[in-house]
């Protein structure tokens, strides 16, 4: 591809500069916002403030938001770790039923979220299970569980079976080995998984609408302003929340990326 | 693990715990309640209750009711529209982030995926303002001498729905271009190069072929995402951006008929079961491998 005309290269580049303006303003907007006034699409440049970051501190709903959405990922990402890594290691080297099970798990990733989320609303209904954070936090970890397993599995699959070969050879118990050779092996992966988990719980809005009760989750609560407008203090906290959120992506990549490179090496 | 030959009784109950756990996870939370669903659809409702005993109405009124089918229709046709753009912008992007040489690919990369971490409903609200009346769209646009004057194209209307759907879903577009287009092996542009082809035939006869199963994906992803959306036409779409998504998700809100809603949902999952097999039937690679 070095031999591309001048031309098509700069056309290219034009349209990336595009895209990527396309994509970033959205970001912008609420970024500026909280450093400056905006009174009817006019940026007033002249005076940056941090009042919208005082202002945010002292917002107690959206505290009381972030808190729930915080309980939420927390609780989200340990029983997507937990079940997400048990069903990888019973599906890991086991052909019968797996590609129909790995199937159900993977459907309420690839089904609209309206779909999983009333599915869920309806069955818990059924099963008169009330509207609460436990309905939130059920439907999440079904969200998110495909995403852990896949995660998990790719490290199993990867792994080098002598490993646990070698284990048995040297007369460990399968418990033994499970908890010095296969799990220390699994780490990284499962804290790969875990962040992207949480990231993807995080930002939850179409299904925890459908399910959540009266305690709000943060999306769902901003949700419920927007229909208002926002308060500046608002702003605020979506700057912060990207500095996090980039933050996760980076520490997601760390954890994902190099121990990969490290097991192809040997 | 299965490999254990002789387990002790406690190993073998929490294995038995295990099998029996990982059967029952995913057919307890995913299965069941698709199945109650669809059930649900055969269902209907009576003055506020739902009435247990099965009949093929809600379909009926889906295909005879004069209002659903065309919005239904209209609502294919809008998701098509936003796949479509995407992959047009999204294409070009991928295939100049090849061109790349090394970390800067992947730096560039990253950078056009980032936005996917943002919350989605601030972005939602941010683009609305900016094609707002008072918008910097408008602002642009009246700067340059393209509008007289602020126009309310661009907002509450299936534009706004079309414009919104498109800058949310762009990147999904992008990675799976980018890994088909860089799974291409060079050997093989070199080769076309060597035999005296143009750049341009190169292009079309040999990058644009091979790299047509992960556009296939990407168009699958986009129409997927675009068209179990509810919060962007709600948000965006005013009175008149009325699409599929709003209509179900009424229908478990102010409408209040749930059995018509799991109808409404059986016919949206059809369209995306089948938007799906043929995302994967096209997206598989075939011939790139050497």
């Amino acid at each position: 591809m070095s031999a591309l005309p001048r031309l098509s290269t700069i056309l290219l580049a034009a349209i990336t500069t595009l895209v990527a303006v396309l994509l970033y303003s959205p970001l912008f907007v609420p970024i500026v916002s909280s450093f400056f006034t905006i009174s009817h699409g006019d940026v007033d440049w002249s005076s940056p403030t941090v009042s919208t970051y005082v202002a945010l501190v002292q917002n107690h709903d959206i505290l009381a938001a972030l808190r729930t959405t915080l309980i939420v990922g927390a609780c989200t990402v340990v029983l997507s770790v937990v079940s997400g890594t048990l069903l990888a290691l019973y599906y890991h080297g086991r052909r019968s039923g797996r590609s129909v099970l790995q199937f159900i798990i993977f459907l309420p990733f690839l089904m609209p979220p309206i779909i999983s989320g009333l599915a869920l609303l309806i069955f818990f209904r059924e099963i008169h299970l009330e509207r609460s954070l436990l309905t939130v936090i059920i439907g999440h970890t079904v969200f998110v569980l495909a995403i852990v397993y896949r995660t998990v599995l790719t490290r199993l699959q990867s792994m080098s079976r002598t490993l646990v070969e070698a284990s048995y050879d040297l007369g460990a118990t399968g418990w033994q080995t499970f908890w010095r050779i296969i799990l220390p092996n699994l780490s990284s992966a499962m804290v790969g998984g875990a962040i992207l988990a949480f990231a993807l719980s995080f930002d939850e809005t179409m299904i925890t609408i459908l399910v959540t009760g009266t305690q709000s989750t943060l999306p769902v609560r901003l949700w419920a302003m927007m229909r208002l407008g926002f308060s500046p203090d608002i702003n605020a906290l979506v700057a912060l929340i990207l500095m996090f959120t980039v933050l996760l992506c980076v520490l997601a990549a760390r954890f994902l990326i190099p121990r990969q490179v490290a097991t192809e090496r040997t | 693990m299965s490999e254990a030959g002789s387990m002790q009784p406690a190993e073998r109950r929490l294995s038995l715990l295990v099998t029996v756990l990982a059967f029952a996870l995913p057919v307890l939370f995913v299965l069941v309640p698709l199945a109650i669903f669809l059930g649900y659809s055969f269902f209907s409702v009576d003055q506020g209750t739902i009435v247990y005993g099965l009949s093929l109405g809600n379909y009926v009124r889906f295909f005879t009711d004069p209002i659903f089918l065309p919005v239904f229709w209209n609502t294919i046709v809008l998701c098509v529209s936003v796949a479509i753009i995407c992959i047009l912008l999204a294409y070009p992007a991928a295939y100049f982030l090849t061109t790349l040489k090394g970390r800067w690919r992947y730096a560039l990369l990253m950078l056009l995926l980032v936005p996917l971490l943002m919350s989605y409903v601030i972005k939602i609200y941010a683009i609305r303002s900016i094609l707002g009346l008072n918008g910097f769209l408008n602002k642009a646009l009246v700067a340059v001498g393209i509008l007289q004057q602020p126009s309310t194209l661009f907002v509450f209307n299936m534009n706004a729905i079309l414009l919104t759907l498109t800058l949310l879903l762009i990147p999904f577009a992008i990675l799976p271009i980018f890994l088909s287009l860089e799974r291409i092996p060079q050997v093989l542009l070199r080769a076309s190069d060597d035999l005296g082809a143009s750049g341009l035939q190169t292009f079309l006869r040999i990058t644009l072929p091979l790299s047509l199963p992960g556009v296939a994906s990407a168009a699958s992803f986009v129409f997927v995402l675009a068209i179990g959306d509810f919060l962007t036409p709600q948000m965006v779409g005013g009175i008149s951006g009325f699409t599929f998504g709003r209509i179900l998700y009424s229908q478990f809100g102010t409408a209040y008929n749930w059995p018509f809603g799991a109808a409404l949902s059986v016919a949206l999952a059809v369209v995306v079961i089948a938007a799906i097999l043929v995302g994967e039937r096209f997206g598989r690679n075939r011939g790139t491998s050497i």
